[in-house]
Protein backbone atom coordinates (compact mmCIF):
# COMPACT_ATOMS: atom_id res chain seq x y z
CA UNK A 1 0.00 0.00 0.00
CA UNK A 2 2.82 2.46 0.64
CA UNK A 3 5.46 0.35 -1.39
CA UNK A 4 5.58 3.44 -3.72
CA UNK A 5 4.51 6.64 -1.78
CA UNK A 6 8.31 7.88 -1.19
CA UNK A 7 8.55 7.65 -5.24
CA UNK A 8 5.10 9.91 -5.76
CA UNK A 9 6.24 12.71 -3.04
CA UNK A 10 8.70 13.93 -5.35
CA UNK A 11 7.02 14.76 -8.48
CA UNK A 12 4.66 17.27 -6.93
CA UNK A 13 7.62 19.76 -6.34
CA UNK A 14 8.42 19.80 -10.01
CA UNK A 15 7.18 22.25 -12.52
CA UNK A 16 5.00 19.94 -14.57
CA UNK A 17 5.35 22.47 -17.82
CA UNK A 18 8.88 21.65 -17.70
CA UNK A 19 8.16 17.76 -18.23
CA UNK A 20 8.12 16.12 -21.86
CA UNK A 21 4.98 14.97 -23.02
CA UNK A 22 6.17 11.66 -22.94
CA UNK A 23 7.36 12.18 -18.92
CA UNK A 24 4.09 13.21 -18.31
CA UNK A 25 2.49 10.31 -20.14
CA UNK A 26 4.75 7.77 -17.79
CA UNK A 27 3.61 10.11 -15.01
CA UNK A 28 -0.14 10.00 -15.84
CA UNK A 29 0.03 6.09 -16.49
CA UNK A 30 2.18 5.37 -12.50
CA UNK A 31 -0.93 7.11 -10.91
CA UNK A 32 -3.71 5.80 -12.56
CA UNK A 33 -1.96 2.48 -11.93
CA UNK A 34 -1.36 3.70 -8.40
CA UNK A 35 -5.00 4.93 -8.26
CA UNK A 36 -5.96 1.57 -8.77
CA UNK A 37 -4.28 0.12 -6.23
CA UNK A 38 -5.80 2.28 -3.77
CA UNK A 39 -9.28 2.19 -4.86
CA UNK A 40 -8.65 -1.67 -4.74
CA UNK A 41 -7.89 -0.91 -0.74
CA UNK A 42 -10.69 1.06 -0.41
CA UNK A 43 -13.37 -1.76 -1.58
CA UNK A 44 -11.12 -4.13 0.99
CA UNK A 45 -11.54 -2.11 3.81
CA UNK A 46 -15.48 -1.24 2.80
CA UNK A 47 -15.71 -5.01 3.02
CA UNK A 48 -14.09 -5.40 6.37
CA UNK A 49 -16.30 -2.89 7.80
CA UNK A 50 -19.24 -4.50 6.59
CA UNK A 51 -18.38 -7.72 8.23
CA UNK A 52 -17.84 -6.21 11.40
CA UNK A 53 -20.43 -3.97 11.04
CA UNK A 54 -22.63 -7.13 10.64
CA UNK A 55 -21.36 -9.16 13.61
CA UNK A 56 -21.92 -5.99 15.94
CA UNK A 57 -25.71 -6.08 14.52
CA UNK A 58 -26.02 -9.78 15.05
CA UNK A 59 -25.15 -8.98 18.73
CA UNK A 60 -27.33 -6.55 19.24
CA UNK A 61 -30.47 -8.76 18.12
CA UNK A 62 -29.59 -10.84 21.12
CA UNK A 63 -31.88 -10.24 24.17
CA UNK A 64 -31.45 -11.27 27.84
CA UNK A 65 -34.50 -13.52 27.73
CA UNK A 66 -33.21 -15.49 24.92
CA UNK A 67 -32.09 -18.25 27.55
CA UNK A 68 -32.87 -21.61 25.88
CA UNK A 69 -34.13 -20.32 23.01
CA UNK A 70 -34.76 -22.23 19.77
CA UNK A 71 -32.45 -20.88 16.90
CA UNK A 72 -30.83 -22.53 13.70
CA UNK A 73 -27.44 -22.90 13.29
CA UNK A 74 -25.52 -22.97 9.96
CA UNK A 75 -23.56 -25.76 9.13
CA UNK A 76 -23.36 -24.47 5.92
CA UNK A 77 -24.37 -21.63 4.05
CA UNK A 78 -27.11 -23.35 2.95
CA UNK A 79 -27.70 -26.28 5.33
CA UNK A 80 -28.99 -25.47 9.06
CA UNK A 81 -29.80 -27.21 12.36
CA UNK A 82 -31.88 -26.65 15.04
CA UNK A 83 -29.98 -25.74 18.12
CA UNK A 84 -30.80 -23.74 21.49
CA UNK A 85 -29.02 -20.82 23.07
CA UNK A 86 -27.57 -21.97 26.63
CA UNK A 87 -25.01 -19.56 27.18
CA UNK A 88 -26.38 -15.57 26.41
CA UNK A 89 -22.92 -13.59 28.42
CA UNK A 90 -20.54 -15.29 26.23
CA UNK A 91 -19.38 -15.12 22.98
CA UNK A 92 -15.85 -15.87 21.28
CA UNK A 93 -14.10 -13.47 18.87
CA UNK A 94 -11.36 -14.02 16.48
CA UNK A 95 -9.61 -11.30 17.19
CA UNK A 96 -6.57 -12.49 14.22
CA UNK A 97 -3.64 -14.65 13.65
CA UNK A 98 -5.50 -17.26 15.38
CA UNK A 99 -6.52 -15.75 18.26
CA UNK A 100 -9.58 -15.87 19.72
CA UNK A 101 -11.04 -14.79 22.81
CA UNK A 102 -13.85 -14.94 25.05
CA UNK A 103 -15.95 -11.93 26.17
CA UNK A 104 -19.52 -11.21 27.73
CA UNK A 105 -22.12 -9.45 25.13
CA UNK A 106 -21.54 -5.71 26.50
CA UNK A 107 -17.90 -6.29 25.66
CA UNK A 108 -17.91 -8.06 22.56
CA UNK A 109 -20.33 -5.17 21.06
CA UNK A 110 -17.64 -2.74 22.34
CA UNK A 111 -15.09 -4.91 20.19
CA UNK A 112 -17.29 -4.74 16.93
CA UNK A 113 -17.38 -0.82 17.73
CA UNK A 114 -13.85 -0.25 18.43
CA UNK A 115 -13.03 -2.31 15.21
CA UNK A 116 -15.78 -1.02 12.79
CA UNK A 117 -13.87 2.71 14.27
CA UNK A 118 -10.86 1.93 13.72
CA UNK A 119 -11.53 0.88 10.14
CA UNK A 120 -13.46 3.67 9.11
CA UNK A 121 -10.21 5.51 10.11
CA UNK A 122 -8.02 4.00 7.78
CA UNK A 123 -10.73 4.29 4.92
CA UNK A 124 -10.63 8.13 5.51
CA UNK A 125 -6.90 8.14 5.61
CA UNK A 126 -6.71 6.66 2.24
CA UNK A 127 -9.71 8.91 1.33
CA UNK A 128 -7.68 12.08 1.65
CA UNK A 129 -4.63 10.12 -0.27
CA UNK A 130 -6.99 9.62 -2.77
CA UNK A 131 -8.61 13.10 -2.85
CA UNK A 132 -5.08 14.58 -3.06
CA UNK A 133 -3.68 11.68 -6.03
CA UNK A 134 -6.96 12.70 -8.24
CA UNK A 135 -6.07 16.55 -8.26
CA UNK A 136 -2.63 15.53 -8.91
CA UNK A 137 -3.57 13.33 -11.71
CA UNK A 138 -6.34 15.93 -12.83
CA UNK A 139 -3.26 18.61 -13.17
CA UNK A 140 -0.98 16.12 -14.78
CA UNK A 141 -4.01 15.48 -17.60
CA UNK A 142 -4.27 19.49 -17.86
CA UNK A 143 -0.43 19.91 -18.88
CA UNK A 144 -0.73 17.11 -21.07
CA UNK A 145 -3.71 18.35 -23.04
CA UNK A 146 -2.42 21.70 -22.90
CA UNK A 147 1.11 20.29 -24.72
CA UNK A 148 -1.07 18.27 -26.87
CA UNK A 149 -2.73 21.26 -27.80
CA UNK A 150 -0.19 23.23 -28.20
CA UNK A 151 1.79 20.89 -30.57
CA UNK A 152 -1.18 20.33 -32.85
CA UNK A 153 -1.25 24.09 -33.15
CA UNK A 154 2.73 24.10 -34.58
CA UNK A 155 1.81 21.55 -36.67
CA UNK A 156 -0.88 23.23 -38.67
CA UNK A 157 1.16 26.82 -38.28
CA UNK A 158 3.95 24.19 -40.10
CA UNK A 159 1.64 23.01 -42.91
CA UNK A 160 0.43 26.70 -43.64
CA UNK A 161 4.04 27.90 -44.30
CA UNK A 162 4.70 24.82 -46.62
CA UNK A 163 1.92 25.37 -48.44
CA UNK A 164 2.49 29.26 -48.64
CA UNK A 165 6.16 28.16 -49.51
CA UNK A 166 4.85 26.04 -52.13
CA UNK A 167 2.40 28.25 -53.72
CA UNK A 168 4.99 30.95 -53.52
CA UNK B 1 35.40 -4.79 -39.95
CA UNK B 2 37.05 -4.33 -36.84
CA UNK B 3 34.70 -2.10 -36.29
CA UNK B 4 31.81 -4.20 -36.61
CA UNK B 5 33.57 -6.68 -33.90
CA UNK B 6 33.90 -4.10 -31.75
CA UNK B 7 30.20 -2.75 -31.69
CA UNK B 8 29.10 -6.39 -31.73
CA UNK B 9 30.88 -6.79 -28.48
CA UNK B 10 29.91 -3.64 -27.01
CA UNK B 11 26.26 -4.42 -27.74
CA UNK B 12 26.69 -7.85 -25.83
CA UNK B 13 28.18 -6.16 -22.46
CA UNK B 14 24.87 -4.17 -22.51
CA UNK B 15 22.56 -6.98 -23.65
CA UNK B 16 24.12 -8.83 -20.34
CA UNK B 17 23.53 -5.48 -18.47
CA UNK B 18 20.13 -5.08 -19.34
CA UNK B 19 19.51 -8.47 -18.63
CA UNK B 20 21.01 -8.54 -14.77
CA UNK B 21 19.10 -5.08 -14.66
CA UNK B 22 15.75 -6.25 -15.62
CA UNK B 23 16.24 -9.72 -13.39
CA UNK B 24 16.90 -7.00 -10.39
CA UNK B 25 14.15 -5.64 -11.41
CA UNK B 26 11.98 -8.59 -10.87
CA UNK B 27 13.10 -9.89 -7.43
CA UNK B 28 12.80 -5.87 -6.53
CA UNK B 29 8.86 -6.34 -7.21
CA UNK B 30 8.83 -9.87 -5.39
CA UNK B 31 10.32 -8.23 -2.40
CA UNK B 32 8.08 -5.03 -2.37
CA UNK B 33 5.19 -7.86 -2.56
CA UNK B 34 6.85 -10.16 0.09
CA UNK B 35 7.05 -6.47 2.49
CA UNK B 36 3.44 -6.00 1.64
CA UNK B 37 2.80 -9.28 3.42
CA UNK B 38 5.04 -8.36 6.34
CA UNK B 39 3.48 -5.16 7.08
CA UNK B 40 -0.11 -6.60 6.69
CA UNK B 41 1.18 -8.87 9.65
CA UNK B 42 2.77 -6.94 11.28
CA UNK B 43 -0.62 -4.97 11.45
CA UNK B 44 -2.78 -7.98 12.43
CA UNK B 45 -0.35 -8.82 15.31
CA UNK B 46 -0.54 -5.02 16.79
CA UNK B 47 -4.19 -5.40 16.66
CA UNK B 48 -4.12 -8.43 18.37
CA UNK B 49 -1.69 -7.26 21.24
CA UNK B 50 -4.06 -3.97 21.58
CA UNK B 51 -6.75 -6.09 21.64
CA UNK B 52 -5.15 -8.67 24.53
CA UNK B 53 -3.49 -5.89 26.47
CA UNK B 54 -7.48 -4.71 26.97
CA UNK B 55 -8.45 -7.68 28.16
CA UNK B 56 -9.09 -8.64 32.31
CA UNK B 57 -7.83 -11.73 33.84
CA UNK B 58 -11.40 -13.08 34.05
CA UNK B 59 -11.15 -13.31 29.82
CA UNK B 60 -10.39 -16.40 28.50
CA UNK B 61 -7.85 -16.70 25.11
CA UNK B 62 -7.83 -19.35 23.13
CA UNK B 63 -5.73 -20.27 20.00
CA UNK B 64 -6.26 -22.07 16.72
CA UNK B 65 -4.95 -24.90 16.52
CA UNK B 66 -5.81 -26.51 13.24
CA UNK B 67 -9.30 -27.28 13.38
CA UNK B 68 -9.20 -26.95 17.68
CA UNK B 69 -9.58 -24.11 20.07
CA UNK B 70 -7.12 -24.76 22.64
CA UNK B 71 -6.95 -22.28 25.47
CA UNK B 72 -3.91 -20.23 26.60
CA UNK B 73 -2.85 -18.00 29.58
CA UNK B 74 -3.65 -14.25 29.08
CA UNK B 75 -0.05 -13.66 30.30
CA UNK B 76 1.39 -16.53 27.57
CA UNK B 77 -0.04 -14.85 24.79
CA UNK B 78 0.56 -11.16 24.91
CA UNK B 79 3.91 -12.42 25.51
CA UNK B 80 3.82 -14.60 22.34
CA UNK B 81 2.21 -12.18 20.18
CA UNK B 82 4.86 -9.72 20.81
CA UNK B 83 7.79 -11.74 19.87
CA UNK B 84 6.30 -12.19 16.88
CA UNK B 85 5.80 -8.59 16.63
CA UNK B 86 9.51 -8.40 17.50
CA UNK B 87 10.43 -10.33 14.81
CA UNK B 88 8.20 -9.66 11.87
CA UNK B 89 10.02 -5.84 12.68
CA UNK B 90 13.24 -7.51 12.17
CA UNK B 91 12.13 -8.96 8.97
CA UNK B 92 10.86 -6.08 7.58
CA UNK B 93 13.91 -3.95 8.61
CA UNK B 94 16.07 -6.91 6.34
CA UNK B 95 14.00 -6.30 3.43
CA UNK B 96 14.49 -2.55 3.26
CA UNK B 97 18.07 -3.14 3.80
CA UNK B 98 17.92 -5.57 0.61
CA UNK B 99 15.41 -3.53 -1.26
CA UNK B 100 17.55 -0.80 -1.01
CA UNK B 101 20.59 -2.61 -1.73
CA UNK B 102 18.88 -3.92 -4.81
CA UNK B 103 17.45 -0.09 -5.59
CA UNK B 104 21.57 0.96 -5.99
CA UNK B 105 22.43 -2.07 -7.60
CA UNK B 106 19.46 -1.56 -10.34
CA UNK B 107 21.05 1.89 -10.55
CA UNK B 108 24.47 0.62 -11.27
CA UNK B 109 23.49 -0.92 -14.27
CA UNK B 110 21.63 1.36 -15.30
CA UNK B 111 24.77 3.85 -15.38
CA UNK B 112 26.32 0.83 -17.49
CA UNK B 113 23.52 0.56 -19.36
CA UNK B 114 23.83 4.08 -20.57
CA UNK B 115 27.52 4.13 -20.76
CA UNK B 116 27.95 1.18 -23.43
CA UNK B 117 24.66 2.84 -24.93
CA UNK B 118 26.84 6.10 -25.72
CA UNK B 119 29.51 4.06 -26.77
CA UNK B 120 27.98 2.12 -28.86
CA UNK B 121 26.52 5.12 -30.52
CA UNK B 122 29.94 7.04 -31.07
CA UNK B 123 31.19 3.75 -32.51
CA UNK B 124 28.45 3.74 -35.22
CA UNK B 125 28.69 7.42 -35.80
CA UNK B 126 32.33 6.72 -36.26
CA UNK B 127 31.83 4.03 -39.42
Amino acid sequence: MAGTSSATAKPEMIDLTKLSPDQLMQIKQDFEQEMGNIQESLSTLHGCKAKYAGSKEALETFQPDWENRQILVPLTSSMYVPGRVKDLNNFVIDIGTGYYIEKDLEGSKDYFKRRVEYVQEQIEKIEKIHLQKTRFLNSVVGVLEMKQAAAVKMMQAQQQQQQSNQSA
Amino acid sequence: MNMDKNSAALYKKMQTEVESYQNLQKSCVKMVKQRALLEGQLNENKCVLDELSLLGPDNKVFKLFGPVLVKQELEDSRQNVGKRIEYISKELERSTDTLENMEKDMLKHREAVAKYQQQWQVAAAMK
